[in-house]
């Protein structure tokens, strides 16, 4: 199966790697870890990064949610209806993250990375 | 090597016999990259010194980037930043020798893929726009509130960014079943990831065969001209295969 060529330069950023953030959400979070490995400290200076991102569906979402529907003209101009891709949808289909970690392995950073990432720890639980 | 002073940092997990990419700077600065290899095996390790705190920011990227430049070109087991033996013996006794079966059958699941990461954001007005456009209620809303002291409406415009919110979060869930179908033909395997950010609109790891990286690299670009108007999409990658490791069959030791 093929895709038919497009036109024009693409519309798709490519980032052979990525920011910060990026490469932390993959090599802290994922990777294998294996029970052999001593402790080695690690510090936080840059892990800050990581809860810094935000959470959907706050008050603070709602409120800048609120202010662009303030700033919108709707009777304006014409957009796109997204309604029709509302209308037809079905059942969730994210399936939540796929854990790479092989099982009950332990790692020598990830309790200090748990502990510097505070709650966003809570929902990440370990396979056993 | 190994000594009193300094230990073996591990990146990955790779074939035996891999000859690596001239010029990896090592985490830590200063040492070289190497591979140890063991049966089927090699493990692409560097010496660290032990009283050397690791996770600056030029680790972290040290690191990916080894690793990274590696999946570009091979299979690998990508290990978790941070992952230290006491010795190159230890590397071959404990981490390899010990996981041998196991890694081979990882490596053989993998063999020949590597990982691609779509992130899209939203054009927050045109998502906006869109859901007052398909909901009439909240519309409404939207208008009685327009121009009203935002203090004497806090809650209202709480409702309506609520009310936005939910519409939001239910065209993320068919953008994504919309990635998925039009990314699945290419793939080896797709994860749809949590999104965290109120303007994310997909966030999608893919285990594509080298093969087929330039149809699944087409569909992306089809998929960013379909969504021009109101997504922006980012596609990281080759990356080790992060999101797809196989976990440890059952009765393994773990």
């Amino acid at each position: 199966m093929t895709v038919s060529q497009r036109q024009g330069p693409s519309r798709v950023e490519r980032a052979p790697q990525g920011d910060l953030a990026q490469v932390i959400d993959l090599i802290l979070d994922k990777g294998l870890v294996i029970d052999v490995f001593v402790k080695v400290s690690l510090v936080g200076i840059e892990l800050i990064t990581i809860d810094a991102r935000i959470v959907i569906a706050s008050v603070d979402t709602y409120l800048r949610f609120a202010e662009a529907t303030n700033r919108l003209d709707l009777h304006q101009k014409g957009g796109k209806d997204l309604g029709q891709m509302v209308g037809g949808m079905t059942e969730n289909a994210a399936e939540g993250k796929t854990k790479g970690a092989a099982r009950g392995m332990l790692d020598a950073g990830k309790e200090k990375v748990d502990e510097m990432r505070g709650e966003r720890s809570g929902s990440r639980e370990r396979k056993r | 090597m190994s000594g009193e002073d300094s230990a073996t940092y591990v990146y990955a997990v790779v074939g035996a016999g891999t000859d690596l990419p001239e010029g990896l700077e090592a985490v830590g600065g200063g040492t070289e990259v190497a591979v140890i290899d063991h049966g089927k095996l090699g493990a692409v390790v560097s010496d660290v010194a032990r009283d050397r705190p690791l996770g600056k920011r030029a680790d972290l990227i040290a690191h990916e980037t080894v690793v990274n430049t590696l999946a570009r070109e091979l299979t690998v087991l990508p290990i978790r930043f941070g992952g230290v033996v006491s010795d190159d013996r230890a590397v071959v006794d404990e981490l390899l020798s010990g996981n041998h079966d196991y890694f081979v059958w990882a490596l053989e699941q993998l063999e020949g893929s590597h990982q691609f990461v779509l992130h899209g954001r939203y054009d927050q007005d045109e998502l906006v726009r869109g859901v007052l456009e398909s909901d009439p209620q909240l519309a409404e809303l939207g208008d009685s509130l327009r121009g009203k002291d935002p203090d004497a409406t806090y809650y209202e415009r709480i409702r309506l960014g609520e009310g936005i919110s939910e519409q939001v979060e239910r065209i993320r869930q068919a953008d994504a079943e919309h990635a998925v179908s039009a990314l699945e033909p290419f793939a080896v395997a797709l994860a749809v990831k949590e999104i965290a950010d109120e303007d994310g609109a997909v966030h999608v790891a893919a285990l594509v065969h080298r093969d087929h990286r330039s149809d699944f690299e087409q569909a992306v670009d089809a998929l960013g001209d379909e969504w021009a108007d109101r997504v922006t999409l980012q596609l990281l990658g080759p990356v080790a295969p992060y999101d797809f490791l196989p976990e440890a069959p059952d009765g393994e030791e773990g």
